[in-house]
């Protein structure tokens, strides 16, 4: 699954552990979603769709490699 | 196996853990110098005796089963699984071709108490390369 995640956290200057820490998940679980490596489940996914205030689709897409 | 930021369950299973061995090291310690040295006569005193260094042991297979309940971080408990199965197929495996060796080939006897130990050597290893691989 592809995901917007870098960019999103980029656009706020947040670094993988900032994120982790507001996801309440450690920073290699950051990591490994974000290239893709780990698909969160639908509650994470709707963790961290919150916590940019978008929607799930808006973040992860259809795909194979990790954006 | 422990992370650089150990959540709660994780600090709580590394002391259930180191626990356990603590106690492993010591038990068996007075286990086999009490039936070297100084062996009951009765022989439920005995099978006690045996049977004690299994205990914690035991211990430490609860304390996996916990960690996978407590363990909050979804990516942290699908790596610990991982790594519990490729254990578990390591120590079945291992197991189940020395058994046709010994039975069939001649090879010497391995001890049934140190199936444990290969399972956890073969969990260790696996959870390292997973984790590696998902950095």
């Amino acid at each position: 699954m592809m995901n917007r995640l870098k960019v999103l956290r980029a656009e706020r200057n947040w670094s993988q552990a900032d994120l982790a820490e507001r996801l309440d998940v450690s920073r290699q679980s950051v990591n490994a979603i974000e290239t893709g490596k780990y698909d969160p489940s639908l509650p994470l996914a709707f963790k961290i769709a919150d916590v940019f205030g978008l929607t799930i689709e808006e973040i992860f897409v259809r795909g194979e490699e990790g954006a | 196996m422990a992370g650089r930021t150990a959540n709660p369950a994780r600090r709580r299973y590394n002391v259930r853990f180191v626990a356990a061995m603590t106690a492993y090291a010591a038990i068996t310690f007075g286990a086999v110098w009490t039936l070297r040295q100084a062996p009951p006569e009765a022989d439920v005193l005995r099978f006690a005796l045996a049977v004690a260094p299994a205990i914690p042991l035991l211990g430490v297979i609860w304390a996996v089963g916990a960690y996978l309940v407590e363990e909050t971080d979804e990516f942290r408990r699908a790596t610990f699984a991982q790594a519990l199965l490729w254990g578990l197929g390591a120590t079945l495996a291992f197991t189940t071709v020395w058994g046709f060796l010994e039975e069939l080939g001649g090879a010497p006897r391995f001890p049934l108490y140190l199936v444990f130990c290969v399972f956890a050597v073969a969990m260790g290893a696996a959870h390292l390369v997973i984790r590696w691989r998902y950095r």
